[in-house]
C-alpha cells in the first residue's frame, strides 16, 4: 500500500519538462523532492494531484494503493495537499473550513470532531473567527488539520514552510510531519531548502 | 498636478455630471408627493396588469441572463477559450439593445427568415402562418431579446473580476486545495467561488434587472402591446400634450420605479439566505470511489518510442465545458445571424412571403439615408463628443481628487445607472424646462453625456486608481515632470482601459432612447428615435438599414479600442 510513479513525466506540447521517474513512497513516509527553480518540482505534484494546468499534461502511470490515477479526476484521487499558501478560504470561519474537507455525514458528529481537531491544534473556542484573524503559524496548522480531516490516502506538500519565519518554521515542519506519520500517510514533500528534507528521508532530485 | 488651481480640473466633472444629475434626480423627487397624480394612476385601467407584465419580464430576463451567464462562465473559466471569450463578449455589448430587438423581430414575425424556413423545408406554408411572436401579450419575445443582450454583459462583468490577477490567483488555490479536499467543481463553484463573487456583482445584477423591468425602446419594438409594458403605459403619459396625462406618467414613473425596488430587495434577502446559509456552505464533500483498478490502458510501442495513448488528466470541468461552449456558440451565432438577416434586408426591396432570398436587390434604403444622413450625423457627433469629454472630465478627476472622494462619484454613478432611465430622464426634462436648455444642442449633449460618464468612470476606477505609483516615483528620479510622465508612461500603460472606457461611452451613447426623445422635444432626431419611429412604418428595408446603422458605429468603436488598446508586446 503506497504511492507509486512508474516513467511519470510532464510535457509541455512536446517538451518534456522533467525526465522520466519513477519511484515509491510508503505508508508513513516523507520522501522529498528537490531541484533548482524550473525544474518541474510543481509541475511533478500536480500531475500526481492530476490538476495540471492546460497546456501542461503528464504521461505515464500513477498508482496509489494498487489503484491506477489514471483519468480520474483530482477530486476523487482522495489525495491532499498543502500549498505555499495557506488558502484557508476568506469567506468561511475557521471551523467552518475544517468542516470543508470533512465527509457529509450527521451535523452533530461533523461538529465534534471539528472541535476535537481544534482542541488537539490548541485553537479551542477559534470555531467562529474568521481566517484573516489568525496568525501564520496558526493558519499554517489549521490548513494541515483541514487536509487531514479530509481522510487523504497521500499528501503532497508544495513548499508549504517557505513562508513562514525561520522561528515558526521548525516547529510547524515537526508539527506536520509527526502528524503525517501518526496517520501512516504516504507524503511527497517539494521544498528548496535542504534543513526541511527529514531525517533519513529519501530525496529525489528533478 | 501641482498647486491652488488643483481642484480646479474637478469642476468640469461637477458641472457637467454631478449637478445636472443631482438637480435631475430632484426634480423627480417632487413627483412623487403630487397627490393628483397619484389619484389619477390607480384610476389607469390598465396599470396593474401592466405593472406585472414590467415585473414578470424584467424578472425572466435578468434570472434567464444570470443563468446562462453562470452556466457558459463555470464551463469555460480557465480553459484556452476563456481570453477569446472575454473579448468577443465585448463586441456582443457594443449592439445596441434596440438594433437586436429590430433584428430579432424580423427573424421571428410571422413573415419571418423563421417562418420562411418552416415554410421551405417543411410545411410548404403560401400565406405566414398566424403565430403570435413579437408583440406577444407575455412579453415572451421582449424577454428574448432582454437575455440576449444581458447575458453578454453578465459575462463581461464576471470576466472583469475573473481576470483581476489578484483574484484569479487566489481563485485558482482555492480550487486546488478545495479539489484536494475531494470537492467537485460544481461544488466548488457554489461553495466557493460564487459566494466570494456575487457580492461584488450585486450592482450589475440591479442594473440587469431595472433596465430590462423598465426599458421602453424595446418594448416598443417587440414587447407587448394589449396591454404594453407599464414602461410603456409610463412612455405614452409622459409624451401626452395633457398636463393631467403627464403628471400620471410621472406618478408612474415613481410606482414602477419603487416596485422595481421592493422585488430587487426581496430578491436580495432570499438570495442573501440561501447563499449564506452556514451549514450548507461547509457541507463536506460527496465521497465517491470512482477509482478503477484496472482502468488505464497501456502505452504502446512504435518504432521503439512509447507512446502513450492518452494523458493521465481527466479535467473536473469536463461536461460542463462542452454544454458552455454550445450555449457559447448559439449566442454568437444569434448574433451573426441577426446582423446578417439586416443586412439581407436593408437591400431586399421585394421579398414575397415563402422564399428563403429576396427577388431582387437593391440599395434604395441606403441611398434614402445618405440622402438625408442628420439623424446618423447627430448620433455619431454626439457618442463622439460625450464619450470625448466624459474622458477629459474623468482623466481630470482622477488626477487631481484623492481616491477617496471616488465615492460620491460612483454612487452618482449608480443611482444614474440604476435608476429606470425614465424617472430620471423625467426629472432631467423639467430641470431643462426651466433653464430653457430642451430642444437645444447643449441639452441634449448634457443628456447623453450623463450615462456615458457614469458608465466610463465605473469602467476606469478601477484600473486607474490602482496604477502603481512607484512609475511616477521612478520618472520622478529620472528628472521627468508631470506632463512628460502623463503622456510617456502613465496613459501609454494605461491605454488598454482607457480605449475600452472610450469605446463603452460611444456604445452607451449611441444607444440612448428616453432621454433623447424627451430634451429633443422634436428639434433634434436621433438614430434610435428614427428605428423607432420606423417600426410602425412598413418601409422594411429602411427599418432594417437604421437598424444596421445602430449596429455598425458601436462596434467598429469596439474593435477599434481592441486594436489601439493593444499591447505592444502582444501578438
Amino acid at each position: 500500500m503506497s504511492l507509486i510513479a512508474q516513467n511519470l513525466s510532464v510535457y509541455f506540447g512536446d517538451v518534456r519538462i522533467f525526465e522520466p521517474l519513477s519511484f515509491s513512497v510508503s505508508l508513513g513516509e516523507i520522501v522529498t523532492i528537490m531541484g533548482p527553480s524550473g525544474s518541474g518540482k510543481t509541475s511533478l505534484l500536480s500531475a500526481v494531484a492530476g490538476d495540471l494546468p492546460h497546456p501542461l499534461y503528464s504521461v505515464g502511470d500513477i498508482f496509489l494503493n494498487e489503484r491506477n490515477l489514471k483519468n480520474v479526476a483530482p477530486e476523487n484521487r482522495r489525495i491532499g495537499r498543502l500549498f505555499q499558501d495557506d488558502l484557508l478560504f476568506p469567506h468561511l470561519t475557521v471551523g467552518e473550513n475544517l468542516l470543508f474537507g470533512m465527509t457529509r455525514g450527521p451535523k452533530t458528529e461533523r461538529t465534534a470532531m471539528m472541535m476535537t481537531a481544534l482542541g488537539r491544534l490548541e485553537l479551542a473556542g477559534f470555531e467562529n473567527r474568521a481566517p484573516h484573524t489568525l496568525s501564520g503559524g496558526q493558519r499554517s496548522r489549521v490548513a494541515l488539520m483541514r487536509s487531514l480531516l479530509a481522510k487523504p490516502d497521500a499528501m503532497l506538500l508544495d513548499e508549504p514552510f517557505s513562508k513562514l519565519d525561520k522561528s515558526l518554521r521548525a516547529t510547524i515542519r515537526d508539527y506536520t510531519f509527526t502528524h503525517l506519520r501518526a496517520r501512516n500517510i504516504p507524503t511527497l514533500l517539494v521544498t528548496h531548502d535542504p534543513e526541511d528534507v527529514p531525517k533519513d528521508g529519501r530525496v529525489i532530485y528533478v | 498636478m501641482r498647486g491652488g488651481s488643483k481642484h480646479l480640473a474637478a469642476l468640469p466633472l461637477v458641472l457637467l455630471f454631478g449637478l445636472p444629475l443631482i438637480a435631475s434626480l430632484l426634480y423627480a423627487l417632487i413627483s412623487l408627493f403630487d397627490r393628483e397624480g397619484w389619484a389619477a394612476l390607480f384610476g389607469h385601467p390598465q396599470i396593474w396588469p401592466a405593472l406585472f407584465l414590467s415585473l414578470f419580464t424584467g424578472l425572466s430576463a435578468a434570472v434567464l441572463s444570470l443563468g446562462l451567464a453562470l452556466i457558459i462562465v463555470v464551463g469555460l473559466y480557465g480553459s484556452t477559450r476563456w481570453p477569446r471569450l472575454s473579448r468577443r463578449v465585448g463586441s456582443m455589448l457594443a449592439v445596441p439593445h434596440l438594433a437586436m430587438a429590430l433584428g430579432i423581430a424580423f427573424l421571428i414575425m410571422p413573415s419571418g427568415l423563421i417562418a420562411r424556413a418552416i415554410a421551405t423545408l417543411v410545411t410548404g406554408w403560401q400565406i405566414p402562418p398566424q403565430w403570435i411572436s413579437n408583440h406577444d401579450p407575455y412579453g415572451l419575445s421582449l424577454i428574448a431579446v432582454l437575455v440576449i443582450k444581458e447575458t453578454p454583459f453578465l459575462i463581461w462583468i464576471f470576466a472583469s473580476i475573473l481576470n483581476r490577477e489578484d483574484v484569479s490567483r487566489n481563485l485558482g488555490g482555492q480550487r486546488a486545495a478545495a479539489l484536494s479536499l475531494g470537492h467537485g467543481i460544481g461544488s466548488i463553484w457554489m461553495r466557493i467561488f460564487l459566494p466570494q463573487i456575487l457580492p461584488k456583482m450585486i450592482w450589475p445584477l440591479v442594473i440587469v434587472f431595472v433596465y430590462s423591468a423598465s426599458v421602453v425602446d424595446v418594448a416598443l419594438v417587440i414587447g407587448p402591446t394589449q396591454p404594453p409594458t407599464l414602461s410603456n403605459v409610463v412612455w405614452a403619459d409622459i409624451n401626452d400634450a395633457d398636463v393631467f396625462n403627464t403628471a400620471r406618467g410621472a406618478a408612474g414613473a415613481w410606482f414602477l420605479t419603487l416596485a422595481i425596488a421592493a422585488v430587487a430587495v426581496i430578491i436580495w434577502v432570499l438570495t442573501r439566505t440561501i447563499l449564506t446559509k452556514r451549514s450548507w456552505l461547509a457541507a463536506g464533500p460527496v465521497r465517491r470511489d470512482l477509482i478503477r483498478p484496472f482502468g488505464a490502458p497501456s502505452p504502446r510501442e512504435k518504432g521503439g518510442v512509447k507512446i502513450f495513448p492518452s494523458p493521465l488528466e481527466k479535467v473536473p470541468e469536463g461536461r460542463m465545458r462542452s454544454l458552455a461552449k454550445l450555449k457559447f456558440l448559439a449566442l454568437t451565432f444569434i448574433y451573426i445571424i441577426v446582423a446578417l438577416i439586416l443586412l439581407l434586408l436593408s437591400i431586399a426591396p421585394m421579398w414575397p412571403f415563402p422564399n428563403l432570398f429576396p427577388e431582387a436587390l437593391d440599395f434604395k434604403a441606403w441611398w434614402r439615408v445618405t440622402d438625408n444622413p442628420t439623424a446618423l450625423l447627430t448620433s455619431l457627433t454626439l457618442a463622439v463628443s460625450t464619450s470625448g469629454t466624459a474622458l477629459v472630465l474623468i482623466l481630470a478627476w482622477m488626477e487631481s481628487q484623492p481616491a477617496r472622494r471616488d465615492r460620491t462619484v460612483l454612487v452618482l454613478s449608480a443611482l444614474a445607472l440604476g435608476l429606470p432611465a425614465l424617472l430620471l430622464s423625467l426629472g432631467q426634462y423639467r430641470v431643462f424646462l426651466n433653464l430653457n436648455l430642451t430642444g437645444s444642442a447643449i441639452g441634449l449633449f448634457l443628456a447623453h453625456i450623463i450615462p456615458v460618464t457614469a458608465y466610463m468612470f465605473i469602467v476606469l476606477c478601477g484600473p486607474y486608481r490602482s496604477f502603481d505609483s512607484r512609475w511616477r516615483a521612478s520618472a520622478s528620479g529620472l528628472m521627468v515632470g508631470y506632463w512628460r510622465y502623463m503622456r510617456q508612461i502613465k496613459l501609454p500603460l494605461l491605454k488598454a482601459p482607457l480605449f475600452a472606457a472610450c469605446a463603452i461611452g460611444f456604445a452607451v451613447s449611441f444607444g440612448q432612447y428616453v432621454p433623447a426623445q424627451l430634451i429633443a422635444a422634436g428639434r433634434y432626431s436621433t438614430l434610435p428615435m428614427e428605428a423607432v419611429t420606423m417600426t410602425s412604418g412598413t418601409n422594411r428595408p429602411l427599418t432594417a438599414a437604421f437598424a444596421l446603422l445602430l449596429m455598425v458605429p458601436p462596434l467598429v468603436a469596439f474593435l477599434a479600442a481592441a486594436f489601439f488598446g493593444k499591447s505592444r508586446w502582444s501578438a
